[in-house]
């Protein structure tokens, strides 16, 4: 069974490389994915897409659903018919309302499931006011929306509307996917998906799946504009997609995942931006050093209060804007509402002072090799500039400071006062992950010692490698998957589990989440996953593998977090030997690719609400009989297939775990 | 057993004849004569003054002032030896709570009693109680300034002052709610409306007011203020505040500790109103950008405020709309789209199709505004030669999402122009739409704006956008053309709302009226969809982003320095300013001060900060008390973050603030 996650993965991650292959051979007829065929092996993706979306999007979807499908038949011809599949559905662009299906009834962007086919009733419920809803929901489910509305169109007037809205909901809930390449620090590429709801944050958790690398907070993904010699940090709240939407078709622009510690400089030491300019005239520019207690007071000041303080920060910098060649030196200051200049003869008071610019519409970039390029004083630069510019022009702005440390305080402060307390939130929750990361290695290695004998191998596996990091500190993400997790250590828990509390940024992070807007997807879903519908599964697989995991079976249900985890570490002998070595090193992935994921594997996880979760497999049964007629033909139905694919994938998994065993 | 007489009438024992006037301290009051004896409690002299009097009357309240120690005599068990009064003690009985005129932040007068026996500290809590105003250990009491007799004349209309004196609150327990409000305020019909003065945010001034009003014109100015705190530790009696006195209660310590619109709609108010003063006053500089910002959030709470929407309303949440109101919306659209005929396909968004006249400004052209066909659809803009062509090719489209949208509007000159800055790949085109009327360019400008937040016109917020555009534009028409003196009754509606009243005077005299309406209205569309108290705080919190927010500046004079210089006292550090300049020259902060010490004596304050810094000046401007009691009071409010709760720790805050029994 545990080859089956591989294998899935593997699959998946081949097919990925497949269809960039594919999509650039593809180009040429046919007008869909502008955005899945990338012109260049650079990066898949291009702008436009929002005109030609429609089509895109279903295209998009049925790509995948159609290879998931595939992947059900038969799992071990996968990857040909996949192939093949890709290229029907391509052709087969037509069917944007079966997907359409899903997306209504998921208007609240909870329920977009990576397959959209996520659906919940009391959802949907709770998202329109009951009475009106009641015809509607007879409607679009079955149907695709467009043909019941021509009908509906004679119909009265107040109807007509409630389907408009319907109409408009269900445009805003469509879910678009990116395959996007990141290029990583050593050269090499890897393209994963990524859709359209997705954060950097959730993009970084999935690269750190990906990868080796030990999550700590500055790993960040880093646009590069290599036209204009401009790049900057993804913010972790970012929309990904939405940044990547202005990139043009032909762009060089590319996505980089690398660590820069000018990320979160300003919370790794505070004093540096908010201390720095005080007692300039003592000519005093050591990099004070600060204790933690104050590092954290002044951070709570700055950063907790009613509003956010932006760092005090002024000086002379030069100036290039307008198009213009030269540089014009200039006094600015940096204040919460833009950055201010001094006018000729006057003072730097309030009052007197000029805007500049605000930051409202405007992202800020590092600027390379400005001397060069622009006979810039120094190359320490920054740039400002609408984000959909992407060439050459008068409305980027360029600034020119006189030493590194004068850039990066500007450019942080500016960032603090665009962003503002969101920025600390975000680096909160990258403390967090980077906390229960390195947390996380240590309690492996306690966890699976009692298992002595058959458990040793994974254990010298998991220390001597990073690569269990790289899923499951995503699940303790969200408390439950703390809980679960705790559980899941029953024996060893007791002292771990406040542990995890005192934990600096773990026990923050806790109390952070609900308050911050963004969701956090990965864990909810991650946990959710392994407690519905692997529920079973699970359970047959630690019996039928007679691994060694005899205290899960006697946890309650929950407890599917233990067997996984468990049978998890055991399997890798075989597992590990068998596993691709570029994609699938971490067995995270694989294993949540078995089950649960059974829907997208690459496509990191969505916020699927947990909630959902359950209804949806009850909700997907009934129908499935019927669509299946037509799910034979993947690349036919498509989208109508995807609702029942998961319903077969894991009939299938367990047909196959049930040989294995 | 005191006043044992001979035969006589010479009295034999140790007993004294004690006088006591009755009433505040008024040398005319009337009063008794008690004998005594040094061992008498204050409690039995208490007793006897009561039956001396011979009056039903509840005297619960009553207790014994010592004018010349300037004290009360609170301790009934106390005697009078340990008191140490003897014969020619003037001692007055009088109420402990007596009525005084509140300035209120929002400049409104309200007369209430207050506690002139208390230390001012909890005369403040209490007081804050009754208006129901959290946190009171961030507000005091100033004196109120000298009246300059000569200005004020007689023509001074009469205001018109609350009154509370006669609430009583129950002790201990939170007032409850009742009616929406403080249970003490809904019993009558005037408490009613003094609540509502209270949490309601007031109408912008008179514009002519505020010119008149004293604005500091250098830092020296601003220090006048805080010469006037008074003492916290000191009741207010002993602060020569007498019955009826004005003074104004303000926020002292800028360090406003969780606010929450829920609990706190009256602190909420009352920040927001000493806010705004500030900044109209100039008390905080800020930039013109910044000016406008606040005008338009004074503007939009003025609106919602007026309308009486103090519930949270206006804000819209996409994709969890109710039916309702995207139901409305659509009916709007339906009715007010320039063209009806586009919803007949109920599938397609609604778009705006109508002549206008567009203008694209280029280098070396001069080309004016050329009629041309537009198509506003989704967020996607279109414009063609003539109606005709439209199904073809557009001469231009351009996706507004993310573009900049400036109102150029003057509705004397009947101007109704919007200009977009739409950024492409190769830069931002710039492009004018010219409407014929205020109603064609509030429907435009509403899709403008929301497609630059990449929100079709089928969003709900759609018709509010619109509704609020030709609100902002009457503004213009009533309050443009005028010379700024428009009558400014409490129930001046938003239509007559004059621009002047919602910025500094010193914008006054930069801008004209029609020139200040369309900043304030651009500075508008950013904050028209927040609720009442969802404006305040944020009106608050870009008053708090300001650099100049929350400092109190006092002249000090610094040990070794032959001149004055500007202390400011933040609500983290203390900054030393040049006088002269205004340049800061040093800050400290608060987290790195070890101690500071007053010596009462020679009125110099010496504060040693880590790594052994000293620095040592002496008050000039104000007492040193008070410096030291912000000092202090800065302090204490830091440590509420960890011990949270209601419960205010007052030894904690005395032993900060006050420490100097002795002078």
């Amino acid at each position: 069974m545990g080859e089956s996650n591989d294998d899935i993965d593997q699959m998946f991650s081949n097919l990925l490389g497949e269809m960039d292959l594919l999509t650039q051979s593809l180009g040429v007829d046919t007008l869909p994915p502008p955005e899945s065929k990338p012109p260049r092996a650079e990066f898949n993706y291009s702008v436009g897409f929002k005109d030609l979306n429609e089509s895109l999007n279903a295209l998009e979807d049925q790509d995948l659903d159609a290879l998931m499908a595939d992947l059900v038949a038969d799992i071990s011809e996968a990857e040909q018919r996949t192939i093949q599949a890709q290229k029907e559905s391509s052709q087969n662009q037509h069917h944007p309302a079966s997907v359409e299906v899903p997306d209504f009834s998921g208007a609240a962007a909870l329920s977009y499931g990576a397959n959209v086919t996520a659906i919940s009733v009391s959802q949907y419920e709770n998202d329109l006011p009951p009475p009106p809803a009641d015809p509607m929901l007879n409607l679009p489910l079955p149907p695709p929306p467009p043909e019941p509305l021509s009908q509906e169109e004679e119909a009265a007037q107040a109807k007509a509307d409630k389907i408009k809205l319907a109409l408009e909901k269900l445009k805003e809930a469509k879910v678009k996917k990116l395959v996007v390449k990141v290029h990583m620090n050593d050269n090499s590429t890897k393209s994963l998906m990524v859709d359209e709801r997705q954060l950097a944050r959730d993009v970084l958790d999935n690269l750190f799946e990906k990868t080796h690398c030990d999550c700590n907070v500055d790993w960040c993904l880093y646009e590069i504009y290599p036209e204009l010699q401009i790049e900057r940090i993804f913010e972790d709240h970012e929309n990904v997609i939405e940044v990547l939407s202005d990139w043009t078709r032909d762009t060089e622009n590319k996505v980089l995942f690398l660590e820069k510690e000018e990320k979160y400089a300003v919370f790794k030491n505070p004093q540096n931006f908010y201390l720095n300019n005080k007692g300039r005239k003592e000519g005093k520019e050591t990099n004070e050093k600060m204790n933690a207690k104050n590092k954290e007071s002044l951070l709570e000041e700055s950063f907790c209060g009613t509003s956010i303080i932006v760092p005090e920060l002024e000086g002379a910098l030069s100036l290039k804007e307008d198009g213009k060649k030269t540089w014009k030196r200039r006094y600015f200051l940096l204040r919460a509402s833009g950055i201010y200049y001094v006018p000729k003869g006057k003072t730097k008071t309030s009052r007197d002072l000029a805007c500049f610019i605000q930051f409202e519409n405007v992202n800020i970039y590092y600027g390379i090799q400005c001397k060069m390029k622009y006979k810039a004083p120094t190359d320490y630069c920054f740039v400002l500039k609408h984000p959909q510019i992407q060439k050459e022009s008068q409305y980027i702005k360029y600034l020119c400071c006189d030493d590194a440390r004068t850039l990066n305080q500007w450019v942080m402060g500016i960032r603090i006062a665009k962003y503002g307390k969101t920025l600390y939130d975000n680096y909160q929750r990258a403390m967090a992950r980077a906390g229960l990361a390195s947390r996380w290695t240590n309690q492996s290695t306690v966890s699976t010692a009692p298992p002595a004998t058959s458990a040793a191998p994974s254990t010298g596996l998991k220390t001597s490698t990073p690569q269990a990091n790289g899923q499951i500190p995503q699940a303790a993400h969200s408390v439950s998957a703390v809980l679960e997790e705790a559980q899941r250590h029953v024996e060893t828990t007791k002292d771990k589990k406040p542990a995890l509390g005192n934990q600096g940024p773990g026990a923050p992070e806790v109390h952070q989440l609900p308050k911050s807007s963004l969701p956090p997807p990965p864990p909810v879903r991650r946990s959710s996953d392994v407690c519905s519908s692997p529920a079973t599964a699970a359970r047959a697989r630690g019996l039928g593998g007679g691994f060694p995991a005899p205290p899960e079976d006697s946890l309650p249900p929950p407890p599917p977090p233990p067997p996984l985890d468990e049978d998890e570490l055991p399997p890798p002998p075989p597992d590990f030997h068998d596993a691709p070595p570029d994609f699938v090193p971490p067995p995270p992935p694989s294993f949540a690719g078995d089950v649960g994921s059974a829907l997208p594997p690459p496509p990191p996880p969505p916020p699927a609400p947990e909630a959902a979760r359950p209804p949806r497999v009850a909700l997907k049964r009934p129908p499935a009989p019927p669509k299946r007629k037509e799910s034979p033909g993947p690349a036919v139905g498509g989208g109508s297939g995807e609702q029942d694919f998961m319903s077969d994938l894991m009939k299938a998994l367990q047909k196959k775990r049930g040989n294995m065993s | 057993m005191a006043g044992m007489k001979t035969a006589t009438g010479d009295y034999i024992d140790s007993s004294w004849e004690l006088r006591v006037f009755v009433g505040e301290d008024d040398p005319e009051a009337e009063s008794v004569t008690l004998r005594v004896t040094g061992e008498s409690h204050i409690g039995g002299v208490l007793l006897k003054i009561v039956e001396e009097i011979k009056r039903k009357q509840d005297w619960s309240d009553h207790a014994i002032w010592w004018e010349q120690k300037r004290q009360w005599l609170l301790q009934t068990h106390w005697t009078l030896d340990k008191y140490g009064i003897l014969a020619d003690a003037r001692l007055f009985f009088g109420p402990q709570h007596r009525p005084v005129i509140l300035r209120l932040p929002n400049r409104r007068a309200l007369r209430l009693r207050a506690s002139f026996s208390q230390p001012l500290f909890q005369a403040v809590a209490a007081i804050c109680r009754l208006l129901s105003i959290r946190h009171p250990e961030e507000l005091s009491l100033l004196r109120a300034p000298e009246k300059k007799e000569k200005k004020k004349k007689e023509k001074e209309p009469e205001e018109e002052l609350y009154d509370l004196t006669k609430v009583v609150l129950a002790g201990g327990v939170a007032p409850a709610l009742f009616r929406g409000m403080p249970a003490h305020f809904s019993d009558s019909a005037q408490t009613e409306a003094c609540y509502h003065m209270l949490s309601r945010p007031q109408p912008p001034p008179d514009p002519l007011l505020l010119q008149r009003l004293p604005r500091p014109s250098s830092l020296l100015d601003k220090t006048q203020l805080h010469s006037r705190w008074l003492d916290s530790s000191r009741c207010l009696m002993q602060q020569g505040i007498k019955a009826g006195d004005m003074l104004w209660l303000r926020f002292k310590y800028y360090s406003f500790f969780d606010l929450d619109p829920k609990t706190d709609p009256v602190r909420l108010t009352q920040l927001y109103e000493q806010a705004r003063w500030d900044l109209l006053l100039e008390e905080t500089d800020c930039t013109e950008e910044e000016m406008m910002v606040f005008a338009a959030l004074q503007y939009h709470i003025n609106k919602l405020s007026q309308s009486g929407e103090v519930g949270e309303t206006a804000g819209t949440d996409l994709g969890l709309d109710d039916l309702d109101a995207a139901l409305n919306n659509l009916e709007v659209k339906l009715e007010g789209s320039a063209s009806t005929d586009v919803l007949n396909n109920l599938t397609t968004i609604p778009e705006l199709k109508d002549h206008l006249r567009i203008f694209r400004p280029r280098k070396l052209t001069l080309k004016g505004y050329r009629q041309h066909w537009v198509v506003f659809k989704e967020t996607t803009l279109s414009y063609y030669k003539s109606q005709d062509e439209a199904p073809g090719d557009p001469i231009q489209q351009l996706n507004l999402k993310g573009c900049e949208v400036v109102p150029d509007v003057n509705v004397s000159g009947q101007k109704f122009c919007i200009k977009l800055l739409v950024p492409s790949p190769e830069g931002m085109s710039e492009i004018y739409l010219r409407c014929q009327d205020e109603k064609q360019y509030a429907r435009w400008m509403a899709g403008c704006r929301l497609a630059s937040k990449g929100r079709t016109m089928a969003d709900s917020s759609y018709a509010s956008e619109v509704q609020a555009i030709l609100a902002f534009l009457s503004l213009q028409r009533t309050g443009g053309g005028g010379s700024g003196n428009h009558p400014q009754g409490p129930d001046a509606s938003a239509e007559g709302l004059n621009p002047y009243g919602l910025v500094a005077p010193r914008f006054q005299r930069k801008f004209k009226a029609k020139q200040l309406t369309p900043r304030i209205l651009e500075a508008h569309q950013n904050v028209a969809q927040l609720s009442l108290s969802e404006a305040q705080l944020r009106f608050i919190q870009a008053w708090q982003s300001l650099p100049d927010f929350g400092i109190s500046y006092v002249v000090v004079r610094f040990k070794g320095s032959k001149k004055d210089e500007i202390l400011g006292i933040a609500n983290n550090r203390l900054i030393r300013i040049d006088l002269a300049v205004g340049d800061v020259v040093k800050t400290w902060r608060f987290s790195n001060m070890r101690q500071w010490n007053v010596n009462w004596d020679i009125r110099q304050v010496a504060i040693e900060f880590d790594e052994h810094i000293n620095v040592a000046f002496s008050c000039v401007s104000a007492s040193c008390r008070i410096v030291h009691e912000y000092i202090g009071g800065y302090i204490f409010l830091s440590t509420r973050e960890r011990a949270r709760g209601e419960e205010l720790d007052e030894d904690l805050f005395l032993q900060l603030t006050g420490g100097h029994e002795a002078f």
